[in-house]
């Protein structure tokens, strides 16, 4: 076995991070993005928006936006999405002030009720006129909660669709196949709430990750850009001896992924591929390999690596694609935008000097939360909406001050790059010498007994030297 | 001849497909009437890996036994290894009502069926049930309650199980061909029911089957099977180990470790050395004698002791009065009852198929223990089945079998 000496140095871009803002809107979103929050989340800024003063003020996000002082007073829309998005528009300001200086964002929210429904679509615009990428990570109700609030779900999906770059859509009834059927109806959500975190956490690692080959937002665009396509989205992390495998097993169990077996319909696939620096090029080779069995021979593969010190052990693989709704490839859809936004690309970004606008935690006016009995203010939520369709409706204006907003969002100061990959110990990489082979089980599944692989022969195992 | 009488046991081994023709005689004997084997390829870790390929070998095995034994074979028991089967203890239990006291045939059928209420992963299904006792009112030990008095009834049982779709290839192989599949069983509990005596379960004994592919075992105490399990580790190892350490290839290897190979250490004298004659596409080489024997011995003192700490979960090796007894066909390597007997601290033994008529010299080599076992097994699964005619291949209660 040799040792090398001088241990190599990870690439030195580390210090450019992207701003990316993950904006939860209404009471699903909150609950997605505590998770997220809770799962831990560097390298990103979290906004919560709400008409729910409770919810609001129970969310452990730094930034929170009230919605609709006036429209709502601060209750919900109650499942109205008409109210949402009026609610949405009384606050377009502070959104746009929320949204600023970030050249990514991620909208989470739960279709189908009043606030994520309505409020969400508006949000995706004001982001993208801000001259963000955005991204929407959304929930579609389950079946049996009614026809009427499916539909809500499907209209402000389109809507939504229109307005960001990409839609990536969980819907609850598939969640139901990862919950084991005796699990109580928490762990359903939770399980849901978990997959957007995952998802959400696992773009912004992408995206964000020092990478060897790195992953841009072009990839990420190419691989998710179809209109009211289905979007095919995998996660999987590993640590155990066979963790490639085990990584790409787990990412393809997703039940946005259907085992594997959309990925062939694929016409391009973004595959990452983090680990710790104990990570070696077999192990890469074995899952780019094993994923192939999967995709079609014209599938392009969009193939992005990085090697993070605070993954360890682990190795995990994130797969991105999405399907043309009708197996028409339309690569157009940006083009076809009220506001056309160019695409920023990550390597126009410079690291620049702290300006103050930067998410000062909003002094929201937060009312306790039992301070008005919601008796009172029942007629309000039933009042009629006032009357102006729903989106798109931008006025010029806005759209002469958004592009401003947007070159001043361009300009943004990057906050923090405090990598810990820094206070990582060089570590001495080792070289295996001669390979551990399994000889004729090479290809059988492993015997692994109390943590050893008894298909390599014992003496070599056991370091004992037998000529 | 009736043909219920003929029973034939097909064992896919990862080395060789045994093929083995009994007949049922009327006073309780088994007779031989032929072997049939053919090499196994295809066939790793005690598992079917290339279906085709199994196939072929089946059939050819199957063809060999049909020639020698001069019968036509329909139907098999089929015997299944691999490291997928599990097995633990579980305990059903039924109340009489209080009208009654005396435990009659319906209770048992209630309280088998209760101690097999147990969840097992969905994708496994189970292979055997085998009653050990049963318990009347606290009273431990019972064989039989059919009549006792009592208003509790407890049964132990041991259930192995397996995953369903791993244990469905070797049935689907054998039914391809096409034969009929009488059933399946676990090859350890098939071994043992020729290798051992009623009175050796009765005094505790282990038994190791150490096959090409998985080493399977069994432990009896008080007459009732306790633990038992399969260890994907087998003489395939040893050759691979061979094969790797000192670079030959795999099928010299094989030769070396028949001829020559041997686990006891310190037995030869240094600079004792091999002699492999040169082959086509073999130049010749010399070999230490120790070295072959430390990488023999190294593995299957391994091997023996991660079967040692899996048995001593639970207590019962104290239990071994009988000893070990160890078959299969890597127990032919010199020197394993020595190994084993030093590690378990137990007398250990190689044994083979001894309580048979008929062909006796051709079936006295532990390789066939599983096959023959699996004749055994049968004549006593049918003497209990005849009254009743209840035939499934998974999930079964034999009080016959122990």
């Amino acid at each position: 076995m040799i040792q090398l000496s001088k241990s190599y140095s990870l690439p030195d871009s580390v210090e450019d991070f992207i701003p990316i803002k993950i904006v939860s809107v209404g009471g699903a979103g909150l609950n997605a993005l505590d998770r997220i929050v809770l799962d831990g989340l560097e390298r990103a800024e979290v906004v919560a928006i709400n008409t729910d003063v409770q919810s609001l003020a129970s969310s452990v996000a730094a930034h929170k936006v009230q919605l609709g002082r006036n429209v709502t007073r601060g209750l919900g829309a109650g499942g109205d999405p008409e109210l949402g998005y009026q609610a949405a528009v009384e606050s377009s300001e502070e959104i746009r002030e929320a949204l600023a200086n970030a050249r990514m964002i991620l909208i989470c929210a739960g279709l189908g009720g009043g606030t994520g429904s309505g409020a969400a679509p508006l949000i995706a615009q004001l982001a993208r006129e801000a001259g963000a990428l955005v991204l929407g990570f959304v929930t579609l109700p389950f079946s049996f909660e009614g026809k009427r609030r499916n539909a809500q779900a499907r209209e402000a999906l389109d809507r939504l669709d229109q307005f960001a770059n990409a839609v990536i859509c969980f819907e609850n009834d598939q969640m139901a196949e990862i919950v084991p059927p005796k699990a109580g109806i928490h762990q359903a959500f939770a399980s849901a709430d978990m997959l957007i975190s995952q998802s959400v956490r696992s773009i912004v690692n992408v995206i964000q990750r020092p990478g060897l080959i790195r992953i841009g937002f072009d990839d990420l665009l190419a691989a998710l850009r179809r209109r009211n396509g289905r979007c095919l989205f995998g996660f999987g992390e590993s640590d155990s001896d066979n963790r490639a495998h085990d990584a790409l097993t787990q990412a393809l169990k997703n039940p946005l992924m259907d085992r594997g077996r959309m990925l062939s319909d694929a016409a391009r696939i973004l595959v990452h591929i983090a680990g710790g620096p104990g990570m070696t090029l077999s192990e890469v080779e074995v899952l780019m390999q094993e994923l192939g069995r999967h995709v079609n021979e014209q599938t392009q593969i969009l193939f992005g690596t990085a090697v993070d010190g605070r993954m360890g052990n682990r190795l995990s693989v994130t797969i991105i694609s999405s399907l043309a709704a009708d197996g028409d490839i339309a690569l157009d859809g940006v083009t076809s935008l009220p506001v056309a936004v160019p695409t920023p690309s990550i390597w126009e970004q410079q690291p620049q000097p702290q300006t103050s606008v930067d998410s000062v935690p909003e002094s929201i006016p937060m009312p306790e939360p039992p301070r008005v009995p919601p008796i009172d203010f029942a007629p309000i939520e039933q009042e009629p909406p006032i009357a102006e369709p729903a989106p798109p409706a931008t006025s010029l204006s806005k759209k002469a001050e958004s592009s401003s907003v947007a070159a001043q969002g361009r300009s943004a100061p990057v906050k923090k790059t405090n990598p810990v990959e820094e206070k990582l110990p060089a570590k001495q990489e080792v070289l295996q010498f001669e390979p551990v082979t399994r000889g004729r089980f090479e290809k059988s599944e492993p015997t692994i007994v109390e943590g050893e692989d008894l298909d390599v022969p014992t003496y070599l195992r056991k370091n004992i030297k037998v000529k | 001849m009736a043909s219920n009488n003929l029973m034939v046991g097909l064992e896919i081994g990862t080395s060789k497909i045994c093929v083995v023709v009994g007949e049922s005689r009327t006073d309780g004997t088994v007779k031989i009437l032929g072997v049939g084997q053919a090499p196994s390829r295809g066939v790793r870790k005690g598992e079917i890996v290339d279906f085709e390929t199994a196939m072929k070998c089946v059939h050819e095995a199957v063809v060999d036994a049909e020639q020698k034994s001069d019968v036509m074979i329909r139907s098999v028991y089929v015997a299944v290894a691999g490291s997928h089967l599990q097995s633990f203890n579980n305990r059903g239990c039924v109340m009489l009502p209080e009208d009654r006291d005396e435990i009659d045939e319906q209770d048992v059928e209630d309280v088998k069926s209760n101690a097999r209420e147990v969840s097992i992963p969905a994708q496994n299904a189970f292979l055997h049930s085998i009653i050990q006792h049963y318990h009347v009112d606290g009273q431990d030990g019972v064989l039989n309650p059919i009549g006792m008095s009592g208003q509790k009834l407890e049964a132990d049982f041991h259930i192995i199980h397996g995953m369903r779709t791993r244990i469905q290839n070797s049935i689907r192989c054998v039914k391809e061909l096409p034969l009929e599949v009488e059933d399946v069983v676990f090859s350890a509990l098939a071994s043992a029911q020729v290798v051992l005596t009623k009175n050796q379960k009765d005094l505790g004994a282990l038994v190791i089957d150490m096959g090409g592919g998985t080493t399977d075992y069994v432990l009896y105490a008080d007459g009732a099977i306790r633990q038992s399990g399969c260890l994907a580790i087998g003489g395939d190892h040893i050759t691979n180990d061979i094969s790797m350490g000192l670079r030959i290839p795999m099928a010299r290897a094989e030769k070396l470790k028949i001829e020559e190979g041997s686990c006891i250490l310190g037995n030869c004298l240094p600079g004792d050395m091999i002699l492999l004659k040169d082959d086509s596409g073999f130049a010749g080489k010399e070999i230490e004698r120790e070295t072959l024997n430390t990488i023999i011995h190294l593995r299957l003192r391994e091997t023996l002791e991660l079967l040692k700490r899996r048995l001593d979960e639970e207590s019962y090796l104290n239990y071994l009065g009988g000893g070990i007894f160890i078959t299969g066909g890597c127990s032919l390597l010199n020197g394993l009852d020595y190994l084993a007997g030093e590690i378990f601290e137990l007398p250990a033994q190689v044994v083979h198929a001894h309580t048979t008529s008929g062909l006796t010299s051709a079936v006295e080599n532990p390789q066939f223990s599983t096959a023959i076992g699996l004749i055994k097994y049968a004549q006593a699964v049918q003497r209990d089945r005849r009254p009743r005619r209840f035939g499934r291949i998974f999930g079964k209660f034999f009080s016959g079998i122990r």
